[in-house]
């Protein structure tokens, strides 16, 4: 996928809203990392970004760096346009992504064509700048080894 | 639990026309199908002392639905309220409705539901998701959540796009014989295979309609019934279940509560699969039916693609599905006209798309990305 953002009179693709809960999640995927939160009460990882462990219900929680690594769950290709700024986008892939450590997210699987992915390709992650102060973790078949 | 078990009926039903209708609002849709319901159950609006609704999705007041709809109708219920909760809305309701009922809280409850998606600004495309929306990578509208499942399914078990397409086709055909559907011309499994793709592995005919109109259900107690205009169709067995752990869980996408709320249902009527003469089954889009028919143990997991092959949920099949059309033909009313069609099947008034004896009717709902189930037994008086 390409940045959007040369014409200014294009539409803008959404992009978060960079709050107190988020922002270790935004940072660390500037950084090329992928964070996630992980329960202090009960070890497990969550996804998405909540204020209690949705296990334990414990508030207390830290960042945790993932592997990146994952594998396709679901795969599906968008070829209707619901948002004005992905109209020169389509098709394009959207995959549910098991990661290694547990929690799940969607994410795009970029490099090959969008229907080439497949349920149970194993996939790393690729950190993809969409705007000055927003990088998009986005996941790519990975490379054997 | 057996306690509700056949203790009460749905007595009214009131559709008014449906698809594409400017002008209308969902409170005007809603008021003009309770004036049909009441007609239908021969009873005058004063009886009506339970109000719930579903505001729909152009609806401004939103909750507070029940508020307007009841001075529109200029009725005072003594058990009132709305509920929010999609595709899954309609079930719930009836739910409500039928304990409100047995525990004589309300005699005669309207169920009501109006809606302007069609004409009024539809919001079914918005990204869902919770906080940084899966809009940020371009997951948007209802058809996305359904697709995951549908493409895991067919790698999990080879489930195809042709077998998805039996589902367009039977509700096509039957909605070609109901002179209230929206879409009435026949199609085949060809047609499905050439309509555009929308999200794969969904194509248009994989969709459900978007529709404006309205629908009212009345019920009361079974006993009351009796001395009603219309034959009751008797509730047997309710039973509801949700996810709201999404992805926390491996088997979300499955929807897993579909099945709990079935047994639930099933358990209540003391009846199983192999009693259910007819199904209504949640069709937001094909794949929807072929998870149902799993859950409700009608065919066993994985093998829902091979069991519709040849027409088997067609009318004149081992197992008759969305026989008005569904969402796919009918309209899109959120689930609301399948459990009409359970009730005008048990009346045995359906003309030429009624199933000939039918007894038992299975009517099933589901809403919000996946998350919201429930089921229900309806039986011939």
């Amino acid at each position: 996928m390409t940045k959007s953002t040369e014409n200014p009179a294009a539409p803008q693709r959404p992009l978060p809203t960079i709050d107190h809960d988020n922002r270790p999640f935004w940072e660390g995927a500037r950084a090329s990392e992928l964070r996630m939160q992980k329960c202090c009460g009960c070890d497990h990882i969550r996804y998405p970004i909540t204020d209690l462990c949705p296990q334990c219900l414990s508030g207390e929680f830290e960042w945790q760096r993932l592997s990146g690594r994952g594998k396709v769950f679901s795969t599906i290709v968008f070829h209707q346009v619901y948002h004005a700024a992905f109209a020169d986008e389509v098709p394009y892939n959207v995959s549910l992504i098991q990661l290694d450590e547990g929690p799940r997210m969607f994410s795009n699987v970029v490099g090959i064509p969008p229907s080439d992915v497949k349920v149970g390709d194993v996939v790393e992650a690729v950190f993809d700048p969409v705007g000055e102060d927003i990088t998009l973790p986005r996941f790519r078949i990975a490379r054997a080894g | 639990m057996s306690s509700i078990k056949g203790k009460v009926a749905i007595v009214g039903l009131g559709v008014t026309e449906q698809g594409k209708l400017p002008g209308s609002t969902p409170i005007s849709l809603g008021a003009e199908a309770f004036k049909r319901a009441i007609a239908d159950a021969g009873l005058c609006k004063d009886q009506i002392d339970g109000l719930l609704t579903m505001p729909g999705t152009t609806s401004p007041e939103g909750p507070l639905n029940y508020l307007r709809l009841g001075e529109a109708l200029g009725i005072d219920p003594r058990y009132t309220g709305s509920m929010v909760m999609g595709g899954g809305t309609a079930g719930a309701l009836i739910q409500n409705a039928v304990l409100a009922i047995e525990a004589g809280l309300a005699d005669y409850v309207a169920c009501v539901f109006g809606d302007t998606a069609r004409t009024g600004g539809s919001r079914f495309s918005r990204a869902s998701g919770w906080g940084d929306s899966w809009g940020l990578w371009g997951m948007f509208g209802a058809a996305a959540n359904s697709a995951v499942a549908a493409s895991r399914h067919m790698a999990l078990y080879g489930t195809t796009s042709r077998q998805l397409a039996e589902v367009a086709v039977a509700c096509r055909y039957h909605a070609s014989l109901n002179p209230n559907a929206v879409m009435r011309e026949p199609i085949t499994i060809e047609d499905h295979q050439e309509s555009r793709w929308i999200v794969e592995p969904f194509r248009l005919l994989d969709c459900c309609l978007i529709s404006d109109g309205g629908v009212c259900i009345i019920l009361t107690s079974a006993e009351r019934a009796r001395d009603l205009r219309q034959p009751p169709a008797i509730i047997g067995g309710i039973g509801q279940a949700y996810t709201t752990r999404n992805m926390e869980r491996e088997d979300w996408w499955y929807v897993p509560h579909q099945k709990e709320a079935l047994s639930r249902a099933f358990a209540m009527a003391g009846v199983g699969p192999s009693d259910v003469d007819v199904a209504q089954l949640y069709d937001n889009f094909t794949m929807s039916v072929l998870l149902w028919l799993e859950h409700a143990g009608f065919c066993g997991v994985g093998e829902s693609g091979s069991f519709v092959e040849g027409g088997r949920i067609r009318l004149g099949g081992d197992l008759p599905v969305n026989t008005a059309g569904g969402n796919l033909s009918e309209s899109y009313m959120e689930g609301w006209l399948h459990i009409v069609e359970g009730a005008r099947q048990m009346r045995g008034e359906c003309g030429p798309r009624q199933v000939e004896g039918a007894e038992t009717c299975l009517v099933t709902g589901r809403g919000m990305t996946l998350n919201c189930s429930n089921a229900m037994i309806l039986h011939r008086a």
